[in-house]
Order: C-alpha cells, then structure tokens, then sequence
C-alpha cells in the first residue's frame, strides 16, 4: 500500500468512525441523571482536547527535540512538527468553543478565568505565536531552530493544564478516565462512545497531519522550482538580447 | 515522496543570526520583535489574568466565614453545597443556603440560577457579606460546580420518595 492510499483509508476510517460516534452520543447513549442531554457534549470535547494537547502538542514536543538532537536533524522533523502544531492549533481553539457551549447551559457562564481555562488559552496562544513565528522569513535552519525551541518552551503549559484541576481550585470538572486514581467516573455505552470518539479523532488527526506534511514537502519544492525556473528565464533573456 | 534533498543531516555551524533571504536586512528582524511583543503582551495578559483570579478561584464556607470581617463586603467567590429544601425562588432571584461540613452561609441572588441549579450541587456564588454583618451573603451569579461522573439516567424506574427518580 502506498503512503497515498494509506492516508486515503485512514481518514475513510476516521469519517466513519465519527459518524457512527455521533449517531451513538445523539441517538443511543442515554441523557445524565444532572446534566440530561447537555452530557452528550462528553463525546465531542474531551476528544478534541485529547487530540489537541497530548497528540499533536506531544508530536510537536517530541519532533522538536528530535530536530534539535544533532543527529537526528533533518527538516523532516520540522515539517512534522510545524503541521502538528497547525492543527494542534485547530483543535485547541475547538476545544475552547466546545467548552464555552458546555459551560454556558451547565456553569452558567461562557467563560471564566479559572486555572483550566486560563491556561489551555494561554496554550492557544503561544502555539498561534509558534505559526507567526513560522512565517517570519528567515534561512531555514534558524527558522527550523527557533521553532523548536518555541515548540518546546509552549509544550510546557500542556501538563499544567492536565494538572491544573488537581493542583487548583477549578470551576471545571476533573479528568473523567485520566484522573488520578485512574478509575473512570462514566460506564457502560457512554464509556464505550467515549472511547470511540477518542479513536475517531486521533483517526481524524493523523490525516490531517500526513496531508498537510505533504503539502508541506510540495510548497518546499515549489519554492525550489519557481526559482529554478526564475533562473531560466533569465538565462534565457540573457542569451536573447 | 520523491523530495528528499533537504532531509540530508547538515551540521549547524552558522551563527545564530537570521540570514535574510529576501528583503532588507531591517525588516525580518522588526517583524520578528514585534511578533515577540505581540506574543509576549498577551501571555503576560493571561498570566496577570490568570494569577490574579485563577488560582484562588473561591472561597469555601468554612474559609470565608473565618475570615468574615476581613473580607468585608469585597466581591469574591463562595462555594459550596446547596442545602435540601432551602431553596426559596421567586420572579426577583433565589435564596438559598450553603453548607459545607457543619458551616453555613445564607446566600440572597438577584436573577435566576443556572438550569441545573437544585439541591445538594456543589454551587459557585459571586458577591459579598452584607454590610449591615447579618452574615447574608448576596450575590448577583450562581456557577454550577457539576462533577466529572456520568451517570445514564432510567426515566422507566421507580420514583423515589422525595419524588426523584433513580
């Protein structure tokens, strides 16, 4: 199978596994005994989190030190990183607004400055200053060095905010399966259309990052190629005159 | 995927200074102190935001009824469980009372609570004592504190006494 059809199947895969996530967490699981239907939100937040800090935050840390490790420099793992951070990016700011949905009709509040929520957008921040840092021209070396160092230095907010609801007083809830004792607090379907959605977005995530490392690769030799061609031409009108 | 000439490991032995590709050699570097300034003005924003607020977001009962004069009528956030069958609503808000351990604090809100304000839910409220020290707090927002269990409703089951149903 080539890498093409691999990531054709994975985000096929991945589709269905959301479809069928969403037919399960609307229609089959059952409503809360506090929260009703409110709780079907369960199947869609965590989920996006997961994928946004430990997935492609974590792919982005590891990528970036591995950049950074002399002997496993190479502009593969730049290009690995800057894509998972780009939706890393994507899947922060879903969190946030899938949060701020949750919370409005449970809390009562859209939004509230307590220590989860100021630091996950705080996360958002600094990886949205990461892609700002990616454009800003310079030789690719430096550019691949300094934002693996940003990569890092941003990395270090995703533990605080997993521990944030057990170090501080939290108006938001803690972790419902990685919580301390390690005792999931939800059972049966519910469980089982949680983990789903897990699966189904880290499906979703791992085609989104194989495309856009490709396209990655093709913008490089894009650039590559109209300045080839740029030569040419010059040559050309060169040669003419 | 054929492009491969860039992944051949090359030793960094240039300086840490951007060589600018294209451009004046000014330019990359005031857009990279100002990307810097933008950045480092809004995580200094949520810091500031986050230390002020986050960290000591309420106050428990027993934490605030300790220090009651202290606090005098400052705005803060007081959280605890809401007693059954203190709940009293009307068109104008809620009264209520919170309890945690063997404390207790009356809470008058002006507006209506969250949808799953009821009984025994760890609440949030925000306001301060009444100045007249009657130890009523008033408060004008109610935040529900709900918990990280779920657990799958039988709407089929037997009603219990009290007229919820398990």
């Amino acid at each position: 199978m080539t890498r093409r059809q691999l990531t054709k199947w994975v985000g096929v895969v991945s589709l269905a596994a959301a479809i069928a996530d969403v037919w399960l967490g609307l229609w089959v699981t059952p409503p809360d005994v506090n929260q009703g239907d409110l709780v079907r939100l369960v199947y869609i937040h965590p989920a996006l989190a997961w994928v946004a800090l430990y997935l492609a935050f974590g792919v982005a840390a590891i990528c970036s030190i591995l950049y950074l490790w002399p002997r496993t420099r190479s502009f593969t793992m730049d290009r690995i990183a800057a894509a998972s951070v780009e939706v890393g990016v994507v899947f922060t700011v879903l969190t946030l607004i899938t949060g701020s949905i949750w919370g409005r009709p449970t809390w009562g509040v859209w939004w509230t400055w307590d220590a989860r929520l100021t630091s996950t957008a705080l996360l958002a921040v600094m990886f949205i200053g990461y892609l700002a840092l990616r454009r800003v021209p310079s030789d690719p070396h430096v550019r691949a060095r300094r934002c693996a160092i940003a990569a890092i230095i941003a990395a270090i907010d995703v533990p605080i905010v997993h521990f944030s609801v057990v170090w501080w007083q939290t108006l938001h809830q803690g972790a419902t399966v990685l919580n301390p004792n390690l005792t999931p607090t939800i059972h049966g379907i519910m469980a089982w259309t949680l983990l789903l959605s897990f699966l189904a977005f880290t499906g979703i995530f791992v085609w989104m990052l194989l495309v856009r490392f490709d396209m990655a690769v093709l913008e490089d030799a894009g650039v590559d190629d109209g300045l080839e061609s740029a030569l040419i031409d010059r040559r050309a009108e060169g040669s003419s005159s | 995927m054929s492009q491969q000439r860039n992944d051949v490991p090359t030793p960094d032995t240039t300086p840490a200074i951007p060589q600018v590709a294209r451009g004046s050699k000014v330019r990359p570097r005031l857009r990279l102190a100002m990307v810097g300034i933008v950045i480092l003005g809004a995580v200094g924003f949520l810091l500031v935001k986050g230390l002020g607020s986050s960290l000591d977001y309420f106050k428990t009962v027993d934490q605030a009824k300790a220090s009651e004069t202290q606090l005098g009528t400052t705005v803060f956030r007081l959280e605890g469980i809401v007693k059954p069958g203190s709940i009293s609503q009307s068109t104008l808000g809620a009264t209520f009372t919170l309890t945690q351990g063997s404390g207790s604090i009356h809470v008058v809100n002006r507006g209506s609570p969250p949808q799953l304000f009821k009984a025994t839910m760890p609440v949030i409220a925000v306001g301060h004592f009444a100045a007249d020290g009657s130890g009523i707090f008033l408060s004008n927002q109610i935040m529900i504190k709900h918990s990280a269990s779920y657990i799958a409703q039988h709407p089929k089951r037997v009603t219990a006494g009290d007229g919820s149903k398990h």
